[in-house]
């Protein structure tokens, strides 16, 4: 279904999704994130990238997994807490971002489906914003497979046309709530389905960051495990958390007992996000390591997003979306590691 | 929804034995599921155990499959949970869920002799493959098991150990000479150079300090064993055990979900190191 | 101001004579406008370095890796390491001299004097020219900045986008060195405390609510620990395994630790994680600003920072990072302290 929806009737066809809870990026300080909105007519989507990806509304950095709680004669109980299954809204999502979540739906699947995970991915209807202009100076969704117009993942890709937004429905939850307005979309005209194609075609030119030959990544990385290039890369690396918090596809994790009273027991247990780049995150019990410094840190990284992933499930675990480059403290750069990985292999 | 992998199901300590004592003290568990429940699994597999209020860790089964009525572990006290373990009583409440991970190929292994190698706590997985095996004697070649540890005291099952040897060969061994000790004095790669097993018609299990398997590999090497002939199980520190979390991957393979169970074969071609 | 040729002169000198085992300093990035740390081993690579308004890091923080590497060397090469430092780093270095972290033969300290200037604050940059992309900054005349874009050259006097930290500066040229480059300009001293001041003026719920929600926001990357000099502590309350574990390390003492902090990302939980290291940098923090520089959703962290730095002063005179030869504030006393905050 493909409609066209003016700028103005944007905020009304928001008022007729008051059912839902509703999320949008929103501007604190110089900053914009996801938040849910109150007003409807309070949604600019005219925003750069959002500092984080929406992952943290289906995959929350804190989900409590279960309660536990000892009563007086000794008799334990586990209560299963799983999310509420609030139908929810998430406008402005960045393609890319849209796509890293058909990354994260596949971890989360399998033999062991994640409930939590997808009690919240399936009450969640994504509606996308092709990006006209790429939100970051590092995007290079172009070399992932993604594109600034790429429909993956979303229930409803809008594009913007100047005065109105061009509405391509993608599924049948994107179909319903077109249809909750029905009156306030018309169709669109052959002119707009043109415009639509010269923006879609120009955003792309204006992507100036690329990894050359990504294809053969995968296949250089298997002979580069013991290369002397991870720790000449990584001689700056801090070994803080941000290339992985903000990435919208990491999704590894730790899971902690989280105690009220220790006598009679009384808790919760808690899944947060973790980082491969905290030295914690590996070490046994014992106090080996079996990933010591920050070289092996960096690969891992390297590998599990370009290497491992790749041989799991037949993906990059990236999506171009550049928070790593921009937010990194000390100008540690992907693609130029990975432009030394290709250099390696020729 | 399909059943949630995260939450475990309560069950009882009904036995609880001291096996090895000192600073690196051993006890075995035998739990049983408070409610009836469906958790059938193979030798070599491991669960996740709960103690709430201080966490998770993931064991080894030990005992076998043919055995309905309890799981048993072996639990090295080594950090937190394992800590609030060995301070449990009988009629104490844990948590348990899995099982997890590959397990041992033992259908495939009919009519081969099977020769196990084991090194301090090692044993543990080890003990469900071995009398698993032993329950169904006919249907394997000879059964051996070369077991040892730095002293006569950190030897683990030492009562079920005599039972044993009276139904198959065991070789016993100790890395100090002892006074009354009266078997193998040496590491247990020794042992198994010394004690020669034939590689026609077998497989091996090795378990043990990562330092013992690479020992003992190579002592198999030297005897003509294929590496397709030599299996052994990988640790790595782990959390959800389902192949989620992300921190005990080895290449592209999750230990949890698709080891620990690996031949030197499938091993040999992941990183060497993590 | 500072002569480039002359820093790679030295530094080429340094490294031909293998005076140093290597130098840590400034290059330009391949891509984007910001300068990265470069760790240059051959005296070929000395042309990368570089100096202008994007070399914000304190590259002293290098320093604890090379500690932590050095100590598992079986043969360590005891040569010094050549570190490139501002005023506000070569603060820090005093700071790790005086608490004995590395020793004054383990540094080879080049440094640089900002004179009236100082680093670059990337959002103000941004706002000054309204997004426009920058090709290039350098120091210019009379305290300003030349800035390259697409439009050709422009002169921005350095105040209008300078680091909020540099206009608060008060050791515009390095207190240490071996060789310095640029001018010991004595620079007027504005007020230092003055954003701080701002907010000391709120009323205290006021204040409750602004940390709520600045602390709320922490992700608890870490990011602020680990680009911090000072924050160098092998334990740290932080983490899920807060101690130092060894081979001999036993069961017991692991499992009696305290989590002090769970990793759970709640106001409690983060407000914890942020006074603690807000207190472990009281008479220690040298306002390299560098915690909120990192911070990936602008936590005001200097602002914490700076309220112990006052106190620090306001209470015992003292000045972290100025002599490395005083005993550091938290390891003495003096007859004359004050008495009244024991309460």
């Amino acid at each position: 279904m493909e409609k066209i929806l003016t700028k103005k009737s944007f905020p009304l066809w928001v008022k007729e999704l008051v059912s839902y809870k509703i999320y949008a990026p929103q501007k604190n300080g110089d900053l914009w994130n996801f938040e849910t909105i109150k007003k409807p007519e309070s949604i600019n989507l005219d925003f750069p990238n959002t500092v984080l990806p929406p992952k943290n509304i289906i995959f929350p950095q804190r989900e409590v997994l279960l309660e536990f709680e000892s009563s007086n004669e000794n008799k334990l109980q586990v209560k299963e807490t799983l999310p509420d299954d609030d139908p929810t809204i998430i406008f402005g999502v960045r393609p890319c971002d849209a796509k890293a979540l058909t990354l994260t739906d596949k971890v989360f699947s399998g033999d062991f489906k994640d409930p939590y995970y997808w009690k919240r991915r399936n009450s969640t209807v994504l509606i996308g914003l092709a990006c006209n202009i790429p939100p970051s100076p590092n995007c290079f969704c172009l070399s992932v497979g993604g594109s600034p117009h790429s429909k993956e993942g979303l229930d409803i890709l809008m594009t913007d046309l100047g005065d109105k937004y061009f509405v391509e429905s993608l599924s049948e939850k994107g179909s319903t709530l077109i249809n909750l307005a029905k009156p306030l979309f018309q169709q669109p005209k052959a002119a707009d389905k043109k415009a639509v194609e010269k923006t879609q075609a120009e955003a792309e030119k204006k992507i100036t960051r690329q990894i050359k030959d990504i294809k053969k990544i995968p296949s250089i990385l298997k002979n580069m495990f013991d290369s002397p290039l991870w720790d000449e890369e990584s001689l700056s690396c801090l070994r803080c958390g941000i290339c992985t918090y903000l990435c919208p596809t990491c999704h590894c994790f730790d899971i902690n007992d989280e105690v009220a009273s220790s006598s009679p027991v009384k808790g919760k247990r808690v899944r947060t996000w973790d980082t491969c780049q905290f030295p914690d995150f590996t070490m046994h019990s014992s106090g080996h390591n079996p990933r010591p410094d920050r070289a092996s840190r960096l690969r891992q990284r390297i590998f599990h997003k370009f290497q491992y992933f790749v041989e799991r499930y037949q993906n990059y675990l990236c999506t171009g979306c550049g928070r790593c480059i921009s937010k990194c403290p000390v100008g540690i750069d992907i693609i130029e590691v990975l432009d030394k990985v290709r250099d390696y292999g020729s | 929804m399909d059943h949630n992998a995260y939450v475990p199901k309560l069950a009882k300590i009904i036995e609880i034995k001291e096996e090895v004592g000192g600073a690196r003290p051993i006890k075995t568990f035998r739990a049983q599921f408070q409610n009836k429940n469906d958790f059938s699994f193979s030798c070599g597999q491991c669960a996740m155990l709960s103690v709430f209020g201080k966490g998770e860790s993931i064991f080894a089964i030990s005992s076998s499959p043919l055995i309905k009525d309890y799981l048993q572990f072996n639990i090295l006290k080594m950090g937190r949970v394992t800590s609030s373990l060995h301070e449990m009583q009988v009629g104490d409440t844990i948590g348990i869920r899995g099982p997890y991970g590959n397990g041992f190929p033992l259908e495939e292994w009919k009519g081969k002799n099977l020769i196990f190698i084991g090194g301090g706590i090692g044993l543990a997985p080890i003990w469900s493959v071995l009398n698993t095996a032993l329950g169904k004697k006919e249907e394997y070649g000879d059964l051996t098991l070369i077991y040892g540890a730095r002293t006569s005291k950190d030897l683990v099952f030492r009562e079920e150990l005599e039972e044993i040897k009276k139904k198959i060969a065991v070789h016993l061994s100790i890395d100090v000479e002892e006074s009354d000790w009266n078997e193998f004095v040496g590491f247990v790669p020794q042992n198994v150079t010394d004690k020669k097993p034939s590689p026609k018609n077998a497989i091996t299990v090795t378990c043990g300090p990562p330092i013992m398997i690479k020992f003992v590999i190579k002592a198999l090497e030297d005897l003509g064993f294929e590496d397709e002939q030599i299996y052994t199980t990988v640790e790595n520190k782990m959390k959800c055990g389902i192949g989620k979390c992300g921190r005990c991957n080895i290449g592209s393979h999750y230990v949890c979900k698709d080891g620990p169970v690996y031949s030197w074969a499938e091993l040999k071609k992941l990183p060497q190191e993590y | 101001m500072v002569n480039l040729d002359n820093l790679k002169k030295e530094a080429n000198r340094i490294l031909k004579e293998e005076k140093v085992k290597y130098i840590i300093g400034y290059k330009k990035s391949s891509n984007g406008l910001f300068t990265v740390p470069a760790f240059i081993k051959n005296p070929e690579e000395v042309e990368k370095l570089t100096w202008d308004p994007t070399c914000v890091y304190n590259l002293t923080r290098f320093l604890v890796d090379e500690k932590r590497k050095k100590a598992k060397e079986k043969e360590p090469d005891e040569r010094p390491v050549g570190l490139i430092v501002k005023g506000c780093d070569s603060r820090a270095l005093v700071v790790l001299l005086q608490e004995k972290f590395i020793n004054r033969d383990d540094v080879y300290i080049l440094g640089v004097s900002c004179e009236e200037t100082g680093v670059l604050d990337e959002k103000k940059l941004a706002k000054t020219l309204k997004g426009k992309k920058v090709k290039n900054i350098e120091f210019g005349k009379n305290d300003n900045f030349v800035v390259t874009t697409k439009d050709g050259k422009t002169e921005i006097p350095a105040k209008e986008i300078l680091a909020e930290r540099c206009l608060e500066c008060n050791a515009n040229f390095p207190v240490i060195s071996d060789i310095l480059f640029g001018e010991k300009v004595k620079r007027k001293s504005d007020n230092p405390f003055e954003s701080l001041e701002k907010f000391e003026s709120l009323s205290k719920e006021e204040r409750w609510t602004f940390w709520k929600e600045q602390l709320d926001k922490c992700i608890r990357c870490y990011a602020c620990r680990s680009v911090c000099p000072m924050c160098y502590c092998d334990e740290c309350v932080a983490d899920t395994i807060n101690f130092a574990v060894i081979a001999e390390t036993t069961a017991e003492e692991k499992a009696q630790k305290i989590k002090w902090v769970e990793k759970s990302p709640v106001t409690s939980e983060n407000f914890v994680y942020h006074l603690v290291r807000a207190i472990h940098l009281a008479g220690r923090c040298i306002d390299c600003g560098e915690c909120e520089r990192a911070c990936p959703l602008d936590i005001p962290l200097r602002l914490l920072n700076k309220k112990l730095e006052k106190e620090a002063k306001e209470l015992f005179g003292y000045e972290a990072g100025f002599d490395a030869d005083v005993p550091s504030l938290v390891s003495s006393f003096k007859d004359e302290d004050p008495e009244d905050f024991i309460r």
